[in-house]
């Protein structure tokens, strides 16, 4: 890869030790103190895993969105969350990236570690921890620019180095979108179809290189060609990419997902384990009548 | 018993009565009709007052009903019924032409009386050196950190603007080592002529958006070409203008200004849709007819009508007598007053607007600022004058009635309404925007830089123009701050004294008033303020029209 890629790489060691930040613009407000964050909690991490979340809350005002969720989301792999409306899955998403510091009235506790970085300790910018988490949305939400400025966008606010062009092909194709739109580079974004657009957005939240991608319900503004095409990429994007996806097409989570979490009503995390355990053999009764469609 | 009716077949539903409902709908239709068409009865009285259409040869009307009137109909209905995107297309063609018209006039009136060409050039050199020195260094190297990239802006532009080392060193005592680059060029032994000034500032900025727009349409190569060939379409103008008794700077400008951009867009959308070509029979009708019916009227001797709005009116000062006074210094300070007003109101409102959308947190304080500038909005524009009065001239020290006082106060007068109008802008930008480009990692400034002042801009611009149009039309605040009411030649700077259109037309119609005066100057003179006031609103209307297509 490209000096660009690269970069994001070196700031974070999975084994922990300082990591010795060269560069001071990228910006690393995620340091790697990873013994003393692990020596904080009681838990150890699983080897290969990238997220850990450790009894995480959520609360809007007064009333508890989340509820003592714990959940250890492994490298490399698709983490499917499902579950009815409203049960929470996209406010954990969001807690991820932080992007729940936006709404004034809710408040995280709980620890919630990056590679062994609990992101909401007090020295972590939300807007350093951003440009290494990507996110997709649920609405297909490309800027009013060109296709090369919307997928140049993460590199051109982070000052990231390496030629723009390589970067911007790269990710496109990466996105299984290149050959589409490879002629009409300077085009507006938002004159693609739906289903391009969201590819479109994939390729912009991949190309600074992001530790994890975040996804909330990627496909539910989708028309059946359309999702299938995002289904396939998620799948590629699992090789070097950490992927979260949350859904509430059940057949989607069995599809694309090595593990799945299951959200109940009430913020709960009821069941989390293998995809296939979980629709085939689930532990909890809760969880089997909503895989079979009892209810939710 | 009941199932038995209802099993049978219905003869009728029966009607239900609508008579309230219909009798309100024309109500409010007359309501809606009500003022447009008082006012439009009143614009026409005025306009034939002025315009005086009578007292024209039956001949003459005769002559352009057959060379115009009728042509243009024709072109008309035909297109209407044939294709309506064309028709569109050409009546905008010829909309364009008049509006440019009318702003070439304005920009003439700039270089030819307020500001020579030759210093024009001077500054934009001045200004261009460093801001392509800056240019070269953020894409040299993107990560300068703030404080030394401002520094170095900052020092860049001062030196070249004002030398080394400047007024700073000359409030210290020190002599002048370098001069700034206006008057390094201005003290060149030769200097070119202000034709040729003008063709290399606003001659290559025209041919460099007639560049981008070309490439736009259609490639690289073919934006090169136009670029190229705009430019020597206007140098051209400005050696052959004298030939055809233009003198070369309004010939520069008339290129630049009216004849090139309307050009370009004429044979840009022919370019780039082949079906609406069709469309330029329009503007061809319009003009040719015009022309053959100037010939005409010529040729057969018919007299046109005594108009009072005619080149002298325009292009003179007031005077004693109403058949000799014009409007030419109320004119050319408007265009000075809206382009202070402009300066001062756009940065301060646009600023205020983008705090409150997206900076200010909700509490008491912001919401006493919100109510209160919906109210400043309503204050009385008298009571304006009185504040700028008050603030520039008594507290400030500032002599009366100038540029920069009555543009400051008109600036405050409207500035509640450029920043109601730029937060509404602003809060049409789609929150999944912000939601995207925080995700991506931007911070606030960068999502308030990149996408949601580009996005929001149009709107921006658009009411900020709607609120000029308010300012050009103030009366009440120039009188308080002491403008005069007549002047006889234009305002020079900032600092020398401005009349204004509106202001002159009260003079005429209350100090000097005679029969003569009010019957025949006043409306001479509204009628060129306001065709001024909907030319500059048609470019807010075109703004908003093709930001609305675009979303």
């Amino acid at each position: 890869m490209t000096d660009g890629h690269g970069q994001a790489d070196d700031g974070i060691e999975p084994d922990g030790g300082e990591a010795t930040t060269e560069d001071p613009s990228t910006e690393m407000a995620i340091q790697t103190d990873v013994s003393e964050s692990v020596n904080d909690s009681d838990y150890t991490r699983e080897a290969g895993t990238l997220v850990e979340a450790r009894d995480v809350s959520v609360y809007y005002n007064d009333d508890r969105a989340l509820n003592d969720i714990t959940m250890d989301i492994p490298e490399n792999r698709v983490t499917a969350m499902i579950g009815p409306s409203g049960c929470g899955k996209s406010t954990f998403l969001r807690c991820i990236n932080r992007m729940n510091d936006m709404i004034d009235a809710a408040r995280v506790e709980g620890d919630l570690l990056l590679r062994g970085k609990n992101v909401y300790d007090d020295d972590v910018d939300p807007v350093a921890l951003r440009r290494r988490v990507g996110m997709v949305f649920q609405k297909p939400n490309p800027f009013p620019k060109s296709i090369y400025d919307n997928v140049a966008y993460g590199l051109e606010i982070q000052g990231a180095d390496g030629d723009y062009d390589e970067i911007v092909e790269e990710s496109l194709k990466r996105a299984a979108l290149w050959d589409e739109v490879k002629d009409q580079l300077d085009e507006s974004g938002l004159d693609l179809s739906g289903g391009q657009q969201q590819r479109l957005c994939i390729a912009r939240a991949i190309a600074p290189d992001p530790e994890v991608i975040l996804m909330d319900e990627p496909a539910s503004a989708l028309d059946p060609v359309a999702t299938s095409k995002i289904e396939d990429l998620i799948d590629d994007l699992a090789e070097e990419y950490t992927v979260v996806i949350v859904t509430h097409n059940m057949q989607q989570a069995a599809r694309i997902s090595d593990k799945t979490a299951v959200f109940l009503t009430g913020g709960e995390l009821v069941e989390f384990d293998d995809t296939d355990k979980i629709f085939e053999n689930p532990d909890s009764e809760r969880v089997e009548d909503y895989i079979t469609g009892k209810f939710g | 018993m009941a199932t038995d009716t209802r099993s049978g077949d219905i003869e009728s539903f029966g009607t239900v009565s609508k008579t309230v409902g219909t009798v309100f709908r024309y109500v409010l239709l007359a309501a809606t009709l009500f003022g447009i068409v008082v006012l439009g009865a009143l614009l026409v009285y005025v306009a034939n007052d002025a315009i005086q259409p009578l007292t024209a040869d039956p001949g003459w009307h005769l002559t352009f009903l057959l060379t115009l009137v009728l042509p243009t109909l024709g072109v008309g209905a035909y297109l209407y019924r044939r294709d309506t995107d064309a028709l569109r297309f050409g009546a905008t063609t010829v909309g364009m032409t008049v509006v440019t018209l009318m702003f070439a006039g304005g920009v003439g009136m700039i270089f030819v009386d307020i500001l020579s060409p030759f210093v024009f050039l001077a500054y934009a050199v001045a200004l261009a050196l460093p801001f392509a020195l800056v240019l070269a260094l953020q894409r040299r190297a993107r990560r300068i950190p703030f404080f030394t990239r401002a520094g170095a802006t900052t020092l860049a532009f001062y030196v070249s603007l004002l030398g080394v080392p400047g007024p700073v060193g000359a409030v210290a005592g020190l002599p002048t080592i370098v001069p700034g680059v206006p008057a390094l060029i201005q003290s060149l032994p030769t200097v070119p002529l202000g034709w040729m000034s003008l063709t290399a500032t606003l001659g290559l900025g025209v041919a460099a958006l007639v560049g981008v727009y070309a490439a736009r349409v259609r490639d690289r190569r073919a934006g090169l070409f136009a670029g190229v060939g705009a430019l020597a379409a206007i140098g051209a103008a400005g050696a052959v203008g004298p030939a055809f008794g233009v003198t070369s700077v309004p010939a520069v400008v008339l290129a630049s200004v009216a004849v090139v951009p309307t050009a370009t867009y004429a044979a840009g959308t022919a370019v780039s849709r082949p079906e609406r070509r069709i469309g330029l029979l329009v503007p061809a009708v319009v003009i040719g007819g015009a022309l053959v019916g100037e010939v005409a009227v010529g040729a057969l001797g018919f007299a046109g009508p005594q108009s009072w709005v005619d080149w002298q009116f325009l292009t003179s000062a007031h005077s004693r007598t109403a058949v000799d006074a014009g409007l030419y210094p109320a004119i050319g300070g408007s265009i000075l007053l809206m382009v202070t007003v402009a300066l001062l109101s756009f940065p301060l409102g646009v600023g205020a607007a983008v705090y409150l959308e997206e900076y200010a947190p909700d509490n008491r304080f912001t919401r006493i600022i919100d109510v209160n500038i919906s109210n400043l909005a309503g204050v009385p524009s008298v009571v304006y004058g009185l504040l700028g009065l008050g603030v520039f001239v008594t507290y400030l020290g500032r002599s009366t009635g100038t540029v920069l006082i009555g543009g400051a106060t008109l600036a405050l007068l409207i500035l509640p309404i450029v920043i109601i109008s730029s937060r509404e802008a602003i809060r049409s930008v789609p929150n999944e925007m912000r939601q995207a480009s925080y995700g991506m990692g931007a911070t606030k400034w960068q999502t308030v830089r990149r996408v949601v002042l580009p996005r929001a801009f149009p709107g921006i611009l658009t009411g900020t123009i709607l609120a000029l149009g308010r300012a050009i039309g103030e009366t009440a605040p120039l009188i308080m701050i002491g403008a005069p009411s007549v002047l006889f030649s234009l305002p020079t700077g900032f600092t020398s004294k401005v009349s204004a259109m509106p202001l002159q037309v009260f003079a005429w119609s209350s100090l000097f008033a005679s029969e003569d005066f009010y019957t025949k100057a006043v409306p001479a003179g509204v009628v060129v303020l306001v065709s001024v006031l909907l030319a500059m609103n048609s470019i807010a209307i075109v703004l908003r029209n093709r930001y609305q297509s675009e979303q």
